[in-house]
């Protein structure tokens, strides 16, 4: 075996000819010359690689291993100098985490927010991607801009202005709901409503991802197939119905796939807004799991994230199935 | 194919060689008493290394400027860190070993540290008698004391005057019963919407809770200082006194996240609430006069006490300048050094004598603050404590939005402390 600095130049070459090369190369090994190359063009391109995989396994596989490793013991945050020092117990955190009321609690507000959240930010990206499409003509590009806004502006500052307009006696919301006699009630103080309100203020923020996403994909719909439709008498709304939305499939995919992975994980809306109160009514799964880091259970938090993680990858594999392409 | 073989060998023989070191080394560890060694004499040299949180971090080093003055040959660097993340920034230096030289630490921070080993122990040169027994308590860790309280704050009740006149009272209630009569009044005759502004439950309202609770006697810790205790009979008559300002309209139920004290004081919307001194350059801020309002102490069901809170300042063990460190921590503790913090910060002097500085005694709300802190207590210096408390504040909170039983409400905070342990 030759020494890594005269290797790696010359396996360099070697890879950067490859294509070249291909017609050349004789397939079978049996070519000692040809497989001593390979060989070299092996060692060569994990040497290439090998920057990379160090950091990969240093900042990304080591730290979820250690994770996994420590949703299994007992880790408390005093035992932090000496990690590998703790009990093993087990499946004791799942199971201490499933029976937790608040953490089934925060479970429970975590699926009304993604089951009411990710259709309403889904109906409102679309209806604004259609009318920018379509009915806006003057002054599209501000709209454009207003819609996305939202997504772009600091949570922290999007939360005093929420507050504001969701405030129970002079907000915004209900000084409208008030002209037209509804009593509004108090968005973040009452415990049935404070979860409301924070899809409400979620939806609004995240729409415009959505909407830009769904104006690309409307864009690739073929007038022609409207113009035909058209002509043999559908309206508006059947070529909408009919057209539009089975074209856009893969598009409704992605985005559902996106928002609800994110919903999933909602985190901030309640940390700025509502500290996961009033009576825990707004407390969701990561943001029960960041308080359990916060008590130093780090054992029960990383059991916890990876209740979330497999609730993710099996919300996102029903999507796939519902929406994959019909073949 | 022998390459992957290999690495898997490797792998499966790490991970092996690491789960055969797993499982807790029993002996030894926190838990035992520690004797510190005394401090050298003469003036403090080298360079120190010092982390402070928040406001306090940001103004220390005009602070220091006097230290280095009264000590040629010494030079201190302050690190201010933002509270948010203070915490971990700690756990972090501890586990890596890159601790300060001394730091102020949160007062429920300390068992924790404490308990990591990575604290030092007061050397016997500095009398701990001369702080608040309140405030001192907080760095006692199983019989140890691992720092000295640096400032204080504690909780009294404030009211507007004029209001309270309207009301018909012109003295400050003694009693439980006084205080719920005078809150009503203010409702009934001076016009206010509710009467007291309690925190309705939630996140930190055990601190307005357990003044009354303390007030009648009540301990947080049984079996020797071994164990939580949440459900004791005293509590309970806390609880029950404080639900009835909800049930009876006196306060807000649904009072929103975000409360909004001082312009609802302003207004006489909620002319009472109960909180720290901060509040009351607060109040004066958004326009009530300084003859407009004034604070008294929680009345008393058996002796009057309230809650002390502040911060602490610890010298770290792993300190290469140990004595000079101690030595900082000391010429903080001076009175004359405390009052003249006071006049830079507004925090309240944790040493006693520094009271008789006019600056503060020549203030007489201040001097009721000053008075309150002699009886004020602090929370069990538990690792765990703020989660044993959280569970406390969420019973709270049904208790005063929902009418839950005060009773079964302190039996579960209980029992979720109980499940969560004392951590020690």
């Amino acid at each position: 075996m030759s020494s890594t600095t005269e290797v790696t130049p010359s396996g360099a070459t070697g890879r950067g000819s490859s294509p070249r090369g291909k017609g050349g190369d004789t397939r079978p090994a049996s070519n000692p010359g040809a497989g001593a190359s390979r060989r070299r063009q092996g060692l060569a391109a994990w040497t290439l690689a090998l920057p990379f995989c160090l950091l990969f396994l240093v900042f990304t596989a080591w730290p979820v291993i250690q994770s996994l490793f420590m949703s299994f013991t007992d880790t408390r945050s005093r035992d932090l100098r000496t990690p590998f020092a703790v009990d093993i117990v087990g499946l004791d955190n799942f199971t201490k985490a499933f029976s937790d009321p608040i953490f089934r609690k925060s479970m429970l507000n975590t699926a009304y927010f993604v089951v009411v959240g990710v259709p309403l930010t889904m109906a409102m990206a679309l209806a604004a991607a259609v009318a920018l499409d379509k009915g806006i003509t003057k002054l599209r590009g501000l709209f454009r801009l207003g819609f996305y806004t939202p997504v772009i502006t600091s949570i922290v500052a999007v939360a005093v202005v929420w507050r504001f307009l969701l405030e129970r006696d002079y907000g915004l919301i209900n000084t409208v709901l008030g002209w037209v006699g509804i009593d509004g009630p108090n968005w973040l103080g009452d415990p049935n409503w404070a979860m409301p309100g924070l899809i409400l203020m979620a939806s609004w923020r995240n729409f415009g991802t959505g909407m830009i996403i769904f104006l690309a994909g409307l864009q690739a719909v073929p007038w022609m197939l409207h113009e035909a439709a058209a002509i043999d008498g559908a309206g508006a709304w059947q070529r909408f119905r009919h057209i539009t939305l089975p074209l856009l499939r893969p598009t409704l995919l992605f985005v559902s796939v996106t928002t609800a992975i994110g919903y999933l994980q909602f985190f901030e809306e309640p940390f700025v807004m509502t500290n996961g109160g009033p009576l825990n009514s707004t407390i969701s799964m990561s943001m029960y799991t960041y308080k359990q880091f916060g008590f130093g259970n780090y054992g029960l938090a990383s059991a916890m994230s990876y209740i979330i993680f497999v609730i993710v990858a099996i919300v996102t594999a029903i999507q796939f199935r519902l929406l994959r392409e019909n073949t | 194919m022998r390459r992957t073989s290999a690495a898997a060998v490797a792998t499966l023989t790490a991970a092996a060689l690491a789960l055969s070191a797993c499982g807790r080394d029993n002996g030894g560890g926190a838990g035992s008493s520690e004797t510190a060694k005394d401090i050298s004499s003469g003036k403090a040299t080298g360079t120190l290394t010092v982390w402070a949180m928040g406001n306090e971090g940001d103004i220390l080093p005009d602070l220091m400027k006097d230290f280095e003055a009264a000590n040629p040959g010494v030079k201190v660097n302050v690190t201010a860190i933002p509270w948010d993340s203070a915490h971990d920034k700690f756990t972090t230096a501890i586990t890596a070993g890159t601790t300060p030289d001394a730091a102020m630490v949160g007062s429920t921070w300390m068992g924790e540290f404490a308990g990591l080993d990575a604290l030092d122990p007061v050397p016997p040169s500095i009398d701990t008698s001369a702080y608040f027994e309140g405030a001192q308590k907080t760095n006692e860790v199983n019989g140890t004391n691992y720092g000295v309280p640096w400032y204080v704050e504690t909780r009294l009740i404030f009211y507007r005057t004029d209001l309270a006149k309207k009301a018909g009272v012109t003295e400050a209630p003694k009693d439980w019963e006084g205080l719920k009569s005078m809150a009503k009044a203010m409702q009934d005759k001076a016009g206010a919407k509710f009467g007291m502004g309690f925190q309705a439950g939630g996140q930190g309202s055990w601190q307005s809770i357990m003044p009354f609770a303390w007030s009648d006697g009540a301990k947080l810790t049984k079996d020797d200082g071994k164990a939580y205790n949440f459900d004791s009979p005293e509590m309970l008559e806390a609880v029950k006194y404080y639900q009835s300002y909800f049930t009876d309209g006196i306060s807000d139920k649904a009072a929103p996240a975000q409360p909004t004290t001082e312009p609802d004081f302003k207004s006489g919307r909620v002319p009472m609430f109960i909180s720290g001194p901060w509040m009351m350059s607060a109040v004066e801020k958004v326009g009530v006069k300084k003859d407009q309002y004034d604070v008294m102490p929680v009345p008393a069901k058996t002796t009057s006490s309230s809650f002390v809170g502040g911060s602490n300042f610890a010298v770290f063990k792993k300190s290469k300048n140990r004595d000079s460190a101690w030595k900082l921590v000391q010429w903080l503790s001076d009175p004359k050094v405390q009052a003249k913090w006071y006049g830079m910060s507004t925090d309240l002097p944790s040493v006693k004598s520094a009271w008789d500085d006019p600056a503060l005694s020549g203030d007489p709300k201040l001097k009721k603050f000053g008075t309150a802190l002699e009886t004020a207590q602090a929370p069990p210096s538990f690792p765990t404590w703020e989660q044993a408390v959280a569970g406390f504040d969420t019973e709270m909170e049904k208790v005063t939005k929902q009418g839950a039983d005060p009773a079964a409400a302190l039996k579960s905070a209980q029992q979720q402390a109980e499940s969560v342990g004392t951590g020690q």
